[in-house]
């Protein structure tokens, strides 16, 4: 990513830290981040991991502009987060999967309100409003209040709201966390939509693997305030070395499965399933057939695929 | 800077905190049942201890300011407390929205309520006790108003200045922050009663110039000189002071993360 030119960088952040302070007498400190340094490209879909208090929210946050980081360089559009922050602000927008709103504004009342702070007004406003209501199917709750609504009536009113002033760049912390799974289908599916239709710039968390998986070009892995790695899932599974997985159903079961040449380790997957991870298959699915058949094993079935992203994950967190 | 940019944001508040507060439960007590209850108490006090018309007006007058203040104050304080409430600070913050809009638009909520309580308080006092608010001239009551409205915009800023600095921990100190002010302000009698210590404290409070200036229609001489001028300078200096201290307040927040853990 570095050799990309700047102007073409929707982030840029350099080096950035962040130590949170606590208490009057005796103090603690926490680092939050360790010298982040990424690049994400515009128009892209970027997915961030990392286990809980890796620093996600605390680097998402200073990206829009809601902490002032120690010290780095962090730019976003081409403007730095602390010095033209007031500028930068009408270009982002921010939703979360634990939204919160005033309790008794209606959901038209919602989205007008924050639509009239990024300088929408009149019909302008108006057809923006009617247009987002329609689109994440809130019509029947246009006049409900925020304190009546469901959880996931309340992520999409957070996800109307957040496209109330076409964001640039959207930042969505958790988008499906809670969420049924045919609202989360629908969720992603309009995550994918703002970037093909729009070329809007979407940087997410999430602790779904899938989902990182589905949505996103590039994945930054983040642990304990430092990314570990970044890439494309394919990347970053190549990267970490993790070898492809050859699930077989055999009878019986050979003794010497997990020893055979090029076999990384073999799991028992239930079901009379068995996982074993191989460095290279196409060299090592057709030895092993033949030692099957040498040794009279019977394969009942056979598949090959790709580690789950998951996986990475595990390994990445260790 | 244009006018647009800086309407349009003050209009978005206003019309959030006059929504919220006419959905709010406690809006009746707030508006109507408190200062009427105090006007009443304090009115027929005033009969009990057989005090003079003049005397009784001085108190009304205190009554008055209270009820105007402490209403008013308040609403500027939801610029800040609504959104800690129902911790949605973060999407404020996150808008290019100026602390001015914040302030201005919540103070103009509190003016019209303010205003509303003013003519219902003086209609009662007038049926009730004979204490006519206009008597005075329009002249002097709209300083009166201006005394009032000014001290709350102060008072409302530096209490959303401290509820930022220090999260909700910061309320009840904030509450009990107008009420010390109407103290030392003399709400019910002369600051020259007060120890020399306190009453060179009051003398620092715009409002204790105003209320002075308004009872001196009513037969009361001025214990101080141009008082509605003294008044007006002070206030002007101690809204800009309040505006500094919340906007350092709130970059603070961004540093310390405070502005994140009163969010979702």
């Amino acid at each position: 990513m570095s050799s990309v030119d700047a102007s073409r960088l929707a982030i840029d952040a350099r080096e950035v830290t962040k130590t949170f302070r606590s208490g009057w007498f005796r103090r603690r400190e926490t680092a939050a981040l360790r010298g982040v340094s990424l690049q994400v490209e515009r128009g892209m879909i970027f997915g961030l991991l990392g286990p809980n208090g890796a620093g996600k929210t605390t680097l998402l946050s200073i990206l829009a502009t809601l902490l002032v980081p120690d010290g780095g360089v962090a730019r976003v559009l081409g403007l730095d987060v602390t010095r033209d922050a007031t500028a930068l602000r009408r270009r982002l927008n921010m939703a979360s999967g634990r939204p919160s709103f005033l309790w008794s504004l209606r959901v038209d009342e919602i989205i007008a309100f924050y639509g009239r702070l990024y300088g929408l007004s009149g019909a302008r406003l108006r057809r923006q409003v009617d247009a987002l209501i329609e689109q994440y199917e809130l019509t029947s709750y246009r006049k409900a209040q925020y304190n009546e609504l469901s959880t996931g009536l309340k992520q999409r009113v957070a996800l109307a709201k957040a496209l109330i002033n076409d964001p640039e760049l959207l930042f969505l912390d958790e988008p499906t966390l809670g969420l049924d799974p045919d609202v989360s289908v629908r969720v992603r599916r309009h995550v994918a939509d703002l970037r093909r239709e729009q070329g809007m710039t979407i940087v997410l968390t999430t602790h779904y693997m899938r989902e990182a998986e589905e949505l996103c070009d590039e994945i930054g892995f983040i642990k304990a305030g430092r990314i570990l790695a970044q890439g494309t899932a394919d990347a970053l599974k190549r990267q970490m070395g993790l070898g492809y997985v050859v699930a077989l159903k055999l009878e019986p079961r050979p003794a010497w499965l997990a020893e055979a040449p090029g076999v990384l380790r073999c799991v028992d997957a239930g079901d009379g399933w068995i996982d074993c991870t191989v460095d290279e298959p196409e060299k090592r699915v057709p030895e092993l057939l033949r030692s099957f058949m040498k040794e009279g094993v019977e394969v009942r079935n056979l598949q090959v695929r790709e580690p789950e992203l998951e996986e990475v994950f595990v390994e990445l967190a260790r | 800077m244009s006018w647009r940019a800086e309407l349009l944001p003050t209009y978005a508040v206003a019309a959030r905190n006059l929504v919220m507060g006419v959905r709010n439960v406690f809006f009746f007590f707030e508006l109507l049942f408190w200062p009427i209850v105090g006007v009443l108490s304090i009115g027929l006090m005033t009969r009990f201890l057989g005090l003079t018309p003049e005397q009784g007006a001085f108190v009304l007058v205190g009554t008055l300011a209270l009820s105007i203040v402490n209403v008013c104050q308040l609403e500027v304080a939801y610029a800040m407390l609504l959104d800690v409430w129902s911790k949605s600070v973060k999407h404020q913050f996150m808008a290019p929205i100026r602390i001015r809009h914040l302030t201005v638009g919540s103070w103009l909520i509190g003016v019209l309520r303010g205003f509303v309580i003013f003519v219902l308080l003086a209609a009662l006092a007038a049926w009730a006790f004979d204490f006519h608010v206009l008597r005075p001239g329009v002249v002097a009551v709209t300083a009166f108003l201006a005394g009032c409205f000014l001290t709350s915009l102060v008072v409302g800023v530096f209490v959303c200045a401290l509820v930022t600095l220090f999260g909700t921990r910061a309320e009840a100190f904030a509450w009990a922050s107008v009420n010390l002010v109407l103290v030392l302000a003399g709400i019910y009698y002369p600051v020259s009663v007060l120890p020399k210590p306190v009453a060179a404290i009051a003398a620092a409070i715009p409002l204790t110039y105003f209320l002075d200036a308004y009872r001196s229609h009513f037969g009361f001489p001025s214990e101080f000189a141009a008082p509605v001028t003294t008044g007006l300078a002070l206030s002007a200096v101690y809204v800009v002071l309040a505006h500094w201290a919340f906007r350092a307040a709130i970059e603070r927040a961004r540093q310390t993360g405070l502005l994140l853990k009163m969010s979702e």
